[in-house]
């Protein structure tokens, strides 16, 4: 098997790994890193759950190889500090119920957020319809978002 | 007031929370299965020895490696289902072989190189085919099972035909008052069949390497797999231990069990830990809600006061029996709905058909009975003049009348969600506009499962931090937090004083398990008395120590309060008990009690109501319907926690709006043509209606601390109907078949136009 050396920045660390030309950025976090906040549900690249920000932009790390990682910035949710007006927003509105999307639903929200500090409903639905949540029926999702943005302001 | 966050919040925020699918084991090896392409048929032959030498194999698990003396069939009350087949195959998907090796790669690598001989039987595809004259039969021999015993009305028969495993019936009244009825109406509706699609996968770790059967799995009743477990691999209950971590969504699929028993086989014979994590894929193929054929007959009179019903329910219960008959049970008992009638006569048949299995699912039967039942409510309302709230108002039972004889009364004042849904969807305007319409619906189901004991312990340390014991499991729906807060109230302490116990059967009081929503109104009321149990043990160590009568102290964060005196109780119970302190401990109890009255043996712990109003905007030229508005609401009887509350209603009723337009498995047959997440359509965030509002009502009569009840599952029970009932409301046509696809809108619209014509 063939395999590359790897170095990239991670939840702003400098790290490096030797790994086979195939691995998947997801598996790679996991199980080299200890980042189980990347949570595995399709593994299609569809339901948002792997979600990680590279470069800031957020990708389905399910199916993004890892070798796109090398020389980037990947963020997962242990980078997110405890701070974070996100992170504090979707706690403390509990705008989470089992969880296993929140860790991609943040990150996601963080690269709406960064992009667009201040979106409108309208915006923030169409961005987050890329997350599936199973459990929440979205509303309380979109409202954390809405309040990240406003404490973004305020801040 | 803003009110906490939820106990799980730092941890579910932070990716802390440490869910079975991250559980790894040192030495673990993992699993991978070979499943049936063919939907039925014998199995002739299975070769797994070129799968034996593959690279990283550790061992093979087919019909040949079954150990003598167990028992390789797992169930509900029919135990049918193996745990590899053994000598036929029933669905596309049913396991064959499984596979432990040093990586999943290589555990699907020796997978695909299994010998396979499999010789076709004719399949059955849907409930009608299962039910024709001379269909093939998945069972010729019947499988072990049993009846339960039921109260006054009720009763049930085991294979009552062939391809019907179950079938539950529930009888009250006398059928001759059809006779002095005004009108009859018969109607049939068709209900769609969902995958729970929880985002954590099916998944366990099994470890049999030491004295002991040690597993970690993505389950809701930990205690009923130790119980299956033990049963089939004739291991004694107290050398099994099950671990569940957090869980990542189940809504009824992970019940009893899936993964357990194959990485369980696989473990004894490897010696070695093994993880078996089942794919999304897969996930669609092991357990899912059950389609439904129902037709409702129901005599009412000309003023629109119900009198009669007669219901034949036809559930779709795949391939093995799972949990089919307890939902049977509740879909036939549930089918007349929360009405005054003077005669009752249901009936609600399991059908096999070689689909995937179904089993619990959100609802319970109560979906599909409300699916009909809301529905027809409406159709003979608007056949007979009479508006479709008055019509409900004139006949829905009345706070604490009995749903039944023999049950308990109704805890919700039902005429009060009504009038509130209405109120704020505008029922009354006649501001209307083309091609919108208003519907309503009242969706309802017995609450706090059916007979079910619940234990709880609650501890305090020394210096006064509290424990608490039970069995339910964290699965999304914020028990952890509701239980929390009933023990902090009641021992006078803040909640972040309690913590909630990892759950370990060897460790935490026996529980049935965690679904009925019966964690608050069940699993609550244990909770509530351990906890003034303990409370009163402190009560009376701390009146002895401080010489004054017990009534006259209280207490609030560790401290004993008596008169004007706050005294701390650390420092009294290391002078009582010696510097290392003690632990105060108490259990609580709680269960229905036996009535011989009741149809499902006790009287129903609580109703668990959902009341519905929508607005829907029909596109006539592509059948397309739209949710401009959508008002839902729970009763939680009182709130533990307001945002969790609102969470579960929401969560629910978005649920039923995906089944109510547009989600479903679809099959070609016998074979699942969308059982992958980008083909399956969920609702996202983009499928919300323009305006969404949910209102927790808290009318305080829940059997549960502080009048609290149970949530989660009511409001999805009335999505499907409301949205078919605002249809015809806007355009006048009736779907009776969900998911009303614009196809179906549209085929109807045409239909309706030609008939005018």
């Amino acid at each position: 098997m063939t395999s590359l050396r790897l170095t990239f920045r991670l939840n702003g660390a400098a790290v490096s790994r030797e790994v086979p030309t195939s691995a998947v950025l997801a598996e790679l976090l996991r199980e080299e890193f200890g980042c189980l906040g990347v949570k595995l549900a399709c593994s299609r690249a569809v339901c948002g759950a792997c979600t990680v920000l590279l470069d800031g932009a957020p990708v389905a790390s399910c199916a993004t190889f890892a070798f796109r990682a090398e020389g980037a910035e990947v963020t997962t949710i242990e980078g997110v500090p405890e701070d974070d007006p996100v992170r504090r927003a979707f706690a403390e509105h509990s705008a989470f119920q089992c969880g296993y999307c929140t860790p991609g639903m943040i990150l996601l929200a963080k690269a709406l957020l960064a992009r667009n500090p201040q979106p409108t409903r309208e915006e923030i639905v169409a961005w987050m319809s890329s997350g599936l949540c199973r459990c929440t029926g979205y509303q309380m999702i979109v409202e954390a978002v809405e309040i990240a943005g406003r404490a973004g302001a305020a801040a | 007031m803003n009110e906490m966050p939820r106990a799980d919040a730092l941890d579910k925020t932070t990716g802390r929370a440490l869910y079975t699918a991250d559980v790894r084991l040192p030495g673990m090896l993992h699993a991978k299965v070979l499943r049936s392409a063919v939907p039925h048929g014998l199995l002739r032959r299975i070769d797994a020895t070129r799968a034996r030498a593959m690279p990283g194999v550790h061992a093979v698990l087919t019909r040949d490696e079954i150990a003598p003396g167990t028992v390789p069939f797992y169930g509900y009350f029919i135990k049918d289902q193996p745990i590899v087949a053994l000598d036929r195959v029933r669905y596309e998907g049913d396991i064959l072989a499984a596979v432990a090796a040093e990586t999943e790669w290589q555990a699907a690598a020796a997978c695909a190189a299994i010998g396979v001989e499999i010789e076709p039987l004719p399949p059955v595809a849907t409930i009608e085919a299962a039910l024709a004259p001379g269909a093939p039969e998945l069972f010729p021999d019947p499988p072990i099972g049993m009846v339960p015993h039921y109260g006054e009305g009720a009763s049930a028969t085991a294979r009552p035909q062939p391809n019907v495993c179950f079938e539950f019936r529930y009888r009250m009244g006398d059928a001759s008052v059809f006779a002095a009825c005004d009108h009859v109406f018969e109607d049939a509706f068709r209900f769609s069949r969902m995958h729970h699609l929880h985002l954590e996968p099916f998944v366990s770790v099994a470890d049999c390497s030491r004295d002991r059967i040690e597993i970690w799995s993505s389950c809701q009743n930990p205690f009923p797999l130790r119980k299956e477990i033990a049963r089939m691999f004739r291991v004694p209950e107290n050398r099994i231990t099950v671990h569940v971590p957090y869980i990542g969504g189940g809504f009824g699929a992970k019940n009893n069990c899936k993964t357990e028993p194959i990485a369980v086989r696989l473990s004894q014979m490897t010696g070695r830990p093994v993880r078996f994590c089942l794919t999304m894929e897969e996930g669609f193929l092991t357990n899912t809600q059950h389609a439904a054929v129902l037709r409702l007959r129901t005599g009412v009179m000309a003023d629109g006061t119900l009198v009669a019903r007669q219901a034949e329910v036809l559930l779709d219960a795949g391939a093995y029996s799972d949990a089919s008959p307890l939902v049977a049970e509740k879909a036939g008992y549930r089918a007349p709905g929360p009405y005054r009638w003077q005669h009752v006569d249901s009936v609600c048949r399991c059908v096999m058909t070689n689909t995937a299995p179904a089993g619990p699912f959100r609802g319970f039967g109560g979906t599909q009975a409300a699916w009909a039942s809301e529905s027809q409510i409406d159709m003979i309302a608007r056949r007979l003049g009479i508006d479709p709230l008055e019509m409900r108002l004139r006949n829905a039972l009345s706070l604490g009348e009995p749903y039944m004889p023999g049950e308990s009364g109704i805890d919700s004042d039902l005429g009060l969600g009504l009038r509130l849904v209405a109120d704020r969807i505008g029922w009354r305007s006649t501001n209307r506009q083309p091609n919108r319409g208003l519907g309503i619906a009242l969706g309802f189901k017995d609450g706090g499962g059916v007979n079910k004991p619940a234990q709880a312990r609650v501890k305090v340390s020394t210096s006064g931090d509290i424990f608490l014991q039970c069995g339910t499991v964290e699965i999304g729906q914020g028990v952890k937090t509701a239980l929390t807060t009933i023990v902090a109230e009641i021992m006078g302490a803040p909640a972040h004083r309690v913590a909630v116990a990892p759950i370990n059967t060897d460790s935490v009081p026996f529980d049935q398990g965690t679904n009925a929503s019966s964690g608050i109104a069940v699993m609550g009321q244990a909770v509530a008395q351990a906890a003034r149990r303990v409370r009163q043990q402190v009560v009376e160590f701390a009146a002895e120590m401080l010489n004054v009568s017990p009534s006259d102290v209280s207490l609030d964060d560790w401290h004993a309060l008596h008169g004007a005196e706050r005294v701390p109780l650390a420092p009294l119970v290391m002078r009582h008990f010696g510097g290392t302190g003690f632990e105060f401990s108490a259990d609580g109890f709680f269960k229905a009690k036996h009535d011989p009255r009741a149809p499902l043996e006790t009287p129903c712990v609580f109703w668990e109501i959902g009341w519905a109003a929508v607005e829907v905007e029909v596109d006539r030229e592509t059948g397309r319907v739209t949710i401009p508005r959508l008002v839902v609401s729970g009763d939680a009887g009182r709130a533990l926690h307001k945002a969790a509350c609102r969470g579960q209603d929401e969560g629910a009723a978005i649920m039923g709006l995906g089944q109510a337009l547009f989600e479903r498995m679809v099959y070609d047959g016998t074979t699942l043509l969308n059982g992958e997440a980008l083909e399956y359509r969920a609702p996202l965030a983009e499928d919300l209606p323009a305006e969404f509002l949910s209102i927790t009502q808290e009318q305080g009569h829940g059997p549960g601390p502080f009048g609290a009840k149970g949530m989660g599952e009511g409001a999805m029970l009335p999505i499907a109907a409301a949205v078919a009932n605002a249809i015809e409301d806007a355009v006048g046509v009736r779907i009776t078949e969900l998911p009303i696809t614009p196809e179906r809108v549209l085929t109807a619209l045409h239909a309706k136009q030609e008939s005018a014509a």
